[in-house]
């Protein structure tokens, strides 16, 4: 399906929506298949690395500002943030690990770059981007 | 993937940086070309820029 097509089939909002949840999805629906699979790639290796290197699923805690901030870039995961909170062990991390920054991080940035695919998204989708 | 990536700083780094690089690469760029010039750049420059503050940092261990 051509990117013109898609826009005719599909709201925005829907794509915005499925693009956030599954990360790469939205790209692959509007016709940039390869593109969105390799962004799937991208997101689901970052996230894993996270786990695996026993970084922190962020939770907003009372009198921790930043955590709020760090618990909207590790929601941007979509639908593999809430798979990992179900299933993990350890959704807090291990903060002894000596990988447990690095696990952060790559949370963080795995959420924060699915935030990115969804707003290309919607330029997409609105015809802003080509 | 932590018994295939062993604990090695610069490894968990130079994998952060391919990540990285190739994501942005993609998000900017349409041209194949365009996006390997902008994937080496990027990678150069997170790698590169990294030892240079991990060089400059070595004097104050902690």
């Amino acid at each position: 399906m051509s990117s013109e097509a898609a826009v005719r089939t599909r709201s925005p909002w829907v794509l915005l929506a499925l693009a956030w949840v599954v990360p790469g999805l939205g790209h692959y629906l509007l016709g940039r298949r390869r593109t969105g699979l390799a962004f799937a790639a991208i997101v689901v290796v970052t996230f894993l690395a996270g786990i695996s290197f026993q970084g922190r699923l962020y939770s907003v805690e009372p009198g921790q500002p930043l955590t709020i901030l760090a618990t909207f870039a590790v929601y941007g995961s979509g639908i593999l943030n809430v798979a990992a909170r179900l299933f993990s062990d350890n959704p807090g991390g291990a903060i002894l690990s000596p990988t447990y920054e690095y696990g952060c991080a790559y949370l963080l940035t795995a959420g924060l770059m699915n935030l990115l695919l969804v707003l290309d998204t919607w330029d997409i989708a609105t015809g802003k981007k080509r | 993937m932590i018994a295939i990536i062993p604990v090695d700083h610069f490894l968990i780094m130079t994998l952060y940086a391919v990540l990285v690089s190739a994501f942005f690469a993609l998000l900017w760029r349409e041209d194949r070309r365009e996006r390997w010039k902008l994937f080496g750049t990027l990678m150069a420059s997170l790698v590169l820029g990294g030892l240079a503050v991990a060089w400059l940092m070595y004097p104050f261990p902690r």
